[in-house]
């Protein structure tokens, strides 16, 4: 297994597809595949904040572990329990993803349920979403300026329906800052993904 | 204000005297402050929609801008990336630059899959957004870099574009048709609109266009998360793609030369997502040798350095000194001013945020502190980063910031 978390923290896909293959054929349990390659994305997690990986080598990871999953997904029989669940989407207004998405694969590699809304995702529809799924966490995204007024839109939104208190309010994206924090009246922001997921951590008080 | 009394001639060389310095890496009498915009900020004036298909109207608000906030130089480019259209038609130096951006109705000519549009794709107050696309397939590469300008019209448009479907047929020639009226159309507006300014006192910067080959392989052919993803499946496959990038790209860019031009914008995208390796060994020296080409023409290069270029800041050092200007967006620009000193003209230092919600007072104190470091030496525009300034900006704030440049922006 430990093979495993090696290759994957080195981002050597064709081994670890290779040993994924040859654990699931000599009986190993799914589970404990899944385990390891969470593992490998903490670490991979902390060489980014380290500065030691970039962006790059998060898209790769991110590819690497759909890629397990895929294999392993089918096997595992047994249920998976979520750390917690995460109502996540670009805002209105806005249609860029690639944030998103790489933030999205990290925080269900750490174990979190990301109930995955899209771009172009208006306020309303995080409000129900939020009475639908019961999360403990909103992730806003959008990479442009003009997503800084829905994403205010949304936490007003959420006021206005008394929702704002059950959920923590996390903002991400390039362009966001503390400046955009205050803004919007968000409880966290991150302008990566792995900052995203460690603070998502922190504030339901899972540690970093 | 003593800016009033002055006559628009004198404004205009005052101001683009002011950015010429600064670029050359000199002292001007006091720090340019120049405004980037893609039609955020602008939509104060107007809905989004209108900045884009109502060329009058985007000639308006223009110089409503201006003369609300009177700063050195405004960007305003209220068209979208479209320098693949450019590099087709590379060859063709009386089309390539005046189909380099695409506005709306180019947009609705094409029917790109590039670009979403408001009143179209997106409500009517939105920002044009680019977000690209996957239309090359990976085992496509070689195939691409033996031939790219063939590759692209014959390949790519008729993916990319629904119009341009089936090349060759009425829908797509009346496509291009389309498109060469709508070209036309906007050159005059782009003509129409720097006299507007001028009349105001508001210079235009005479500017050309290039690319980053990395960057127009994720923007146009693989999607970004795919180009990442091919320089570990298809590394040489890459190399080769981008190489035979570099003359294309160098004769988009000249092709405005005989015009006038004397810097060349390019956008970098992929830049943050890569670690020193892989930007050394992929993105920069192609990036390097269309800059330094490019000077050896008398032309300099404009750059903005999206998101956190910090990473890769020293590589800068290797091309000429005085090669153009960098425009940092999440960069520190004071750190950056350690290290490119008397070798390159820097520009940024206001994250648009700060703008957005800042008091008047803390914008004042913090354009001070930010002088009193940025400004010995020259070399230095000021601006808001790269990104676009959010339309619910106040209005104070604004005035803010003009008002705290001209008290400490002074030589």
């Amino acid at each position: 297994m430990e093979n495993l978390v090696n290759a994957f923290v080195n981002l050597d896909e064709e081994s670890v597809l290779r040993i994924v293959k040859d654990l699931l054929g000599a009986g190993k349990d799914p589970f404990e595949i899944l385990e390891a390659c969470r593992r490998a994305t903490t670490i991979i997690g902390e060489k980014f904040e380290r500065g030691e990986y970039f962006l790059s080598e998060l898209v790769f990871a991110g590819e690497i572990f759909n890629g397990v999953m895929k294999i392993i997904l089918p096997e595992i029989k047994r249920e998976v329990k979520p750390i917690a669940t995460m109502v996540l989407g670009t805002v209105h207004g806005d249609i860029h993803d690639i944030g998103k998405n790489i933030f999205k694969v990290f925080a269900e590699a750490a174990g979190f349920k990301v109930i995955d809304l899209g771009v172009d995702v208006p306020p309303e529809k995080f409000v129900e979403a939020v009475r639908i799924h019961n999360p403990e966490i909103v992730g806003m995204s959008g990479l442009l300026t003009i997503s800084y007024e829905f994403m205010k839109k949304t936490i007003d939104a959420l006021k206005e329906a008394g929702l704002r208190d059950r959920v923590k309010v996390i903002i991400g994206g390039g362009r966001v800052d503390e400046h955009v924090k205050r803004y919007t009246g968000a409880d966290e922001w991150a302008d990566n993904a792995m900052v995203g997921v460690r603070k998502c951590r922190e504030i339901l008080g899972l540690g970093g | 204000m003593e800016i009033k009394s002055k006559s628009p001639e004198e404004l205009l060389k005052e101001r683009f005297g002011r950015f010429e310095k600064a670029v050359e890496l000199g002292e001007p009498d006091k720090v340019p402050l120049a405004i980037f915009t893609c039609g955020d900020i602008l939509r104060k004036y107007a809905k989004g929609y209108e900045l884009y298909f109502n060329y009058d109207k985007a000639r308006e608000v223009s110089v409503k801008f201006v003369t609300d906030y009177p700063v050195d130089i405004l960007l305003a480019a209220l068209a979208a990336e479209g320098f693949i259209f450019s590099l087709a038609f590379s060859n063709y130096p009386d089309i390539a630059p005046t189909i380099r951006f695409w506005t709306g109705p180019m947009h609705d000519a094409l029917g790109d899959k590039y670009t979403k549009w408001p009143g179209r794709e997106l409500p009517e107050d939105n920002i044009f957004q680019f977000i690209g696309g996957e239309f090359m397939r990976a085992e496509e590469y070689g195939k691409f870099s033996d031939d790219p300008i063939t590759f692209i019209n014959e390949v790519i448009f008729p993916r990319a574009c629904v119009n341009l479907e089936k090349i060759g047929s009425p829908k797509a020639n009346a496509a291009l048709i389309r498109l060469g009226f709508e070209a036309s159309r906007y050159l005059k507006y782009l003509v129409d609109s720097a006299m507007d300014l001028a009349k105001v006192g508001m210079p235009s910067l005479p500017i050309t266009f290039a690319y980053t080959p990395l960057d127009f392989i994720g923007d146009f052919l693989r999607y970004p998360t795919g180009a990442l993803i091919d320089l570990r499946r298809h590394p040489s496959e890459v190399k080769q793609a981008c190489e035979a990038l570099v003359e294309p790209i160098i004769k988009v860019a000249l092709s405005l030369k005989p015009a006038g031009a004397k810097y060349a914008f390019i956008p970098l995208h992929l830049n943050e997502y890569l670690s020193p390796k892989l930007y050394n060994e992929f993105y920069w020296p192609t990036l390097k040798k269309i800059i330094v080409d490019l000077y050896g023409h008398g032309i300099k290069s404009f750059i903005f350095f999206e998101g956190w270029h910090d990473p890769h800041i020293e590589t800068i050092l290797e091309l000429p000194k005085g090669w153009g200007i960098a425009y940092f967006e999440k960069t520190d620009v004071r750190k950056a001013k350690k290290i490119l000193s008397g070798h390159t003209c820097i520009m940024g230092g206001i994250p648009p945020s700060l703008l957005l919600e800042a008091t008047p007072d803390k914008i004042d104190e913090y354009i001070k502190n930010l002088l009193s470091e940025m400004k010995p030496g020259g070399g230095f525009i000021l601006s808001p980063g790269v990104a676009d300034i959010p339309r619910d900006v106040p209005h104070v704030n604004l005035k803010a910031l003009i008002e705290a440049v001209e008290k400490y922006g002074g030589y």
